[in-house]
């Protein structure tokens, strides 16, 4: 396990090999300071001044007052309200509906394949190309979810223009799009539990209900932590769905925090109060991750 | 409930399910074959079938620019990062090397959100580094590429080649040629997976390349973006468009199976 190696406490450790293991880790390291902490850094230290597109340049040093002015404004409060709601809202229903698949597909031998062959698909599609197809199926007039739903009597939904249903429709696209995430994962610790206290649980005569609740769910705590946490650190991050779908609207029903920092960049062209927005997603995501590294140590 | 009817009950929830996920694809295979009449149709109606938008597609949008750009990054941001990434997990698995810190920060990298990483490199590239675009988005995919490599490959030097090498290292190899030479060909298969799915991170990639390119420069997911305000709804080549940009991660698929678990859950799982 990844995690293992790297936290249990040093044997010893010949002083030439460990020469060599600096060797090796040194070029990797020096890139990785060179496209990851220099411009993380540098997005620090352009939030400590007024950076304008129309006036760029470290001339103004203001302090903390992009961080005051980013939290003072309410359309950005409103953007991480608005991200903290859709990640809740997403991984709660993938969850649900992924574990209850996993569960399904755990107990079944045919087509088991089949089905996991399918469930596979959308994992690793692109996201723009989902945006896109989710696009043309909810396209008011002519898409067919309200064709299909017209057939049924249900009246047309405005999907990605109507203020109210907008973000309950990108929640919907992403289900689809990550649903499967949640099985797989799940389904990996579901399979790799062990056989025994079932076995006992029977012979005493639990039901599947109990069978779940006193033995599945304790031991595949650690999994599920692990697989909600990347999930959600995911969740935070997202941005191709709404800009290829909603752009943010209609209004600002869909203005996650990476679209709204982004439009902030380039459309209010103040990239000081944006960096400043942007440490603080940094303190939000490296909380998560921390968190994350934890629990996956408990895993291993 | 008696055991037929769960069983009954499972299999219906699981093909509503699978119909889920497979009927939309379906239907965009259906869209991308009819003429562009009929894929507006209300009722929907299959018609004559061929593939003239798929020509389409390559006459009327750059889209071969579009797909060149989008492998020419992804194969050079994946062969930047792989040896890397691939020294680093070594070091990582036989020498501990860099410790717990140095691996908070590796995981860290890579859950960064890239709207932190695309403003300043957006800042750095315009005024102190102008370079070519295309090479712009290559630095900033390599900074999701090494990261999750890295990680993924951690574990794929542990255990099974640790003799061979100890074995080697008596018979008087180097370090450096039992790592090359043993640890390396034995990492091989995670070796490529990884390579793979890093392959796919750069190619489904959408905001750097986004904010990084110019019209010679765009990858497929930023043309395809721009598509829709282009051509309006003319849905049926872009079917085609949506089609052919899904088709390397599909291929990809099957072969990368048996390592995807590894590399969604970050290696926290087997």
């Amino acid at each position: 396990m990844t995690t293992s190696v790297v936290n249990n406490a040093p044997n010893r450790i010949h002083v030439h090999d460990r020469r060599f293991g600096w060797l090796l880790t040194m070029p990797g390291l020096a890139l990785l300071l060179l496209v990851i902490a220099f411009p993380v850094l540098w997005a620090l230290f352009t939030s400590l001044f007024e950076y304008t597109l129309i006036n760029p340049g470290f001339h103004t040093y203001v302090g903390a007052g992009n961080y005051a002015k980013a939290l003072g404004d309410p359309e950005f409060l409103h953007s991480i309200r608005v991200t903290a709601m859709f990640v809740v809202a997403v991984v709660v229903l993938e969850f649900a509906l992924g574990f209850l698949i996993a569960l399904m597909l755990n107990d079944t031998e045919r087509g088991k394949d089949l089905y996991y062959a399918i469930l596979l698909c959308p994992l690793l599609m692109n996201p723009v190309v989902v945006g896109l197809i989710w696009r043309m199926f909810l396209h008011p007039s002519l898409g067919i979810v309200n064709y299909l739903l017209g057939r049924i009597g249900i009246p047309p939904v405005n999907w990605l223009g109507d203020v109210d249903v907008a973000f309950w429709t990108i929640v919907m696209v992403d289900i689809w799009h990550q649903v499967s995430f949640m099985i797989v994962l799940l389904l990996a610790g579901l399979a790799a539990l062990p056989r025994e206290p079932y076995e006992a649980a029977r012979v005493d005569g639990a039901s599947s209900l109990q069978c779940f609740w006193h033995i599945t769910l304790p031991l595949m705590r650690p999994v599920i932590v692990v697989t909600l946490l990347i999930r959600m650190i995911f969740a935070v991050k997202t941005y191709d769905l709404v800009y290829i779908m909603t752009r943010g609207g209609p209004g600002v029903a869909t203005d996650f925090i990476s679209y709204f920092i982004y439009r902030s960049a380039f459309v209010g062209l103040d990239l000081g109060e944006a960096s400043a927005m942007s440490g603080i997603l940094l303190v939000i995501v490296l909380a998560m991750t921390a968190y994350l590294h934890r629990s996956m140590r408990a895993i291993s | 409930m008696p055991h037929t009817l769960r069983t009954f009950v499972r299999h219906a929830i699981l093909i509503a399910f699978s119909a889920m996920i497979v009927l939309p694809l379906v239907w965009v295979l259906r869209v991308s074959l009819t003429d562009k009449l009929t894929a507006y149709k209300i009722p929907p109606e299959i018609g004559h079938l061929s593939l003239d938008n798929y020509i389409e597609v390559f006459r009327s949008f750059p889209f071969a620019l579009w797909f060149g750009n989008s492998v020419l990054i992804a194969v050079l941001a994946t062969l930047i990062s792989l040896p890397f990434a691939t020294m680093m997990a070594y070091a990582a698995a036989r020498f501990r090397t860099g410790g717990s810190p140095l691996w908070i920060a590796v995981l860290a990298s890579q859950m960064l959100p890239p709207i932190i990483l695309v403003l300043p490199l957006f800042m750095v590239f315009l005024s102190v580094l102008p370079v070519d675009s295309r090479i712009a988005i290559v630095i900033a995919h390599v900074a999701i590429n090494l990261p999750f490599m890295a990680w993924m490959m951690v574990s794929f030097f542990e255990g099974d080649s640790r003799s061979l090498e100890e074995a080697a290292r008596m018979d008087g190899a180097t370090r450096w040629q039992a790592f090359i030479r043993i640890a390396v060909p034995v990492a091989g298969p995670g070796i490529l997976a990884a390579g793979l799915l890093g392959f796919i991170l750069s190619w489904n990639e959408f905001l750097y390349a986004l904010i990084l390119s110019d019209s010679s420069s765009q990858t497929l997911p930023v043309g395809l973006a721009g598509l829709e305000t282009h051509a309006g709804v003319d849905i049926a080549p872009l079917a085609a468009a949506t089609l052919l940009a899904l088709a390397p991660v599909l291929i990809l698929l099957p072969f990368l199976r048996k390592y995807l678990i590894k590399g969604l859950s970050l290696g926290a799982l087997k």
